[in-house]
């Protein structure tokens, strides 16, 4: 009757009698995986999404009925485009930003209030302290966004913050569940672009200047996915305890961390 | 680089920055330890090597979790561990298949008697039987520790338990083995 410490001297010995089935040789299939997809083909594949298929069921019957001669006709009066136009030299008045709702520009999903944003997703929304409300707060459902939707909260003007020409805010902060995803900072890295790592708060965070103009994150569903950073300016982003926070804006690295450290 | 290999954190590091070199290597270093831990899981080479492959491809996804100064044993055998349970779980049938003893003597014995050596073997085979027939929590516990020989961390991460947990499951394994080879030895 083996004493415990004499079983275990003989699993011990044993370890080395085992017969294991011969280790396959993984890193060359593993390679080609990994280098044959890009992030966005974690996702599922366009032509399997609903919306994609009923986006591209419309375009076809739109382009079949626009074909047809007396179709595109009667589309045509009733848009009207048989009517001269009649130039004036007035030049109209000039305006530095394209038309249309910011949100709708900028793909940032429906304009909602706070509170219905607040009420919409199942993290706190965090705002910095000093800027006063957000002028305009969208959602993105997760119907066309992250799993867990996504919330940005836009900033006019605020005085010592530059407005961006193209969009005509100073500071965007944008907010989903997920984790940064290190690996593909080598795309973001362009000429002129610099990622720093920084911690905030406990957090981990990475200022990056220059012009990045895409962002790679885990959602909770565990696909990568990839965002269009919409100032293309420097940008700081913080891994807040499972919610990313990006703060974009044409700020200094102290402005940013100021922001980043007020939030709550 | 001047021949010295790196370690596994400069090559998580470097994976972590995009390099794939870099992530091959690591798959090449920890692919023994990750089959064996998804073999031992889903008791079937062929599902071991799926899931090994799918875990590194899912790690390689995940390296952005990764945190500098970790562990990566743990962080690795947690998803090839998670992959191969899922498998077992959505196969919905266990394999059959048995850890076994190798044929043959281990390098370094010295020869004993054919007598003795048959005895040794005897017992030996009759304790990985015994082994093989506990519990799934029990046989899982005690491959990880002394046949896959992971540390405590590791085999926390392997069995998706707490690490404070490890010790006294393994503990109770051990008497719950003792006790049938002590009823194997009366009844023999």
């Amino acid at each position: 009757m083996p004493e415990l410490s004499e079983l275990e001297q003989q699993l011990r010995a044993l370890a080395a009698e085992i017969e294991w089935p011969a280790t396959p040789a993984l890193g060359g299939a593993v390679r080609r995986r990994i280098t044959s997809t890009t992030p966005r083909s974690y996702a599922r594949p366009w032509y399997e999404r609903r919306w994609a298929m009923a986006a591209a069921a419309a375009l076809l019957i739109a382009a079949l009925l626009v074909a047809y001669t007396p179709t595109r006709n009667a589309i045509a009066d009733f848009l009207n485009l048989h009517t001269s136009i009649n130039r004036t030299n007035v030049l109209p008045t000039p305006s530095p930003l394209p038309p249309g709702p910011l949100g709708q520009r900028l793909g940032l999903g429906n304009r909602v209030t706070l509170a219905t944003a607040r009420a919409g997703v199942k993290w706190a929304i965090v705002l910095p302290s000093g800027l006063g409300q957000p002028d305009e707060v969208y959602l993105q459902s997760p119907l066309s966004g992250p799993p867990q939707g996504e919330v940005t909260l836009v900033y006019g003007s605020r005085p010592g913050m530059p407005v961006s020409g193209e969009t005509g805010v100073s500071l965007l902060i944008t907010e989903v569940r997920g984790n940064v995803s290190e690996t593909f900072f080598g795309k973001i890295i362009g000429p002129g672009t610099t990622i720093e790592e920084v911690i905030v708060g406990g957090h981990r965070g990475w200022w990056i200047s220059g012009h990045p103009h895409a962002f790679f994150f885990t959602g909770t569903d565990g696909e990568i996915r990839d965002e269009t950073l919409r100032l293309a300016t420097n940008t700081l982003i913080i891994d807040d305890g499972g919610t990313i926070v990006r703060i974009e804006g044409d700020l200094t690295k102290q402005q940013a961390l100021d922001l980043a450290t007020s939030l709550s | 680089m001047e021949g010295r290999p790196a370690d596994d954190a400069e090559l998580f590091l470097r994976a972590q920055r995009g390099s794939v070199d870099a992530y091959e290597e690591i798959v090449q270093r920890y692919q023994q330890v990750a089959f064996r831990t998804a073999y031992v899981i889903t008791r079937s080479a062929a599902e071991a090597e799926e899931s090994t492959q799918e875990a590194f491809v899912k790690a390689y996804r995940a390296l952005g979790r990764f945190r500098a100064g970790a562990e990566p044993r743990p962080w690795i055998l947690r998803i090839v561990a998670n992959e191969a349970r899922n498998r077992v779980r959505s196969a919905g049938r266990r394999q059959q298949l048995e850890l076994r003893l190798a044929e043959g003597f281990r390098p370094g014995d010295a020869a004993p008697s054919p007598e003795a050596a048959a005895i040794a073997s005897e017992e030996r085979q009759r304790l990985l039987l015994l082994i093989n027939q506990l519990d799934e929590d029990d046989r899982l516990v005690i491959s990880s520790r002394y046949f896959l020989e992971l540390s405590s961390e590791e085999t926390a991460a392997a069995l998706g338990i707490p690490e404070g947990t490890v010790k006294s499951r393994l503990s109770r394994a051990l008497a719950r083995l003792r006790a049938r080879v002590e009823e194997a030895a009366t009844s023999a």
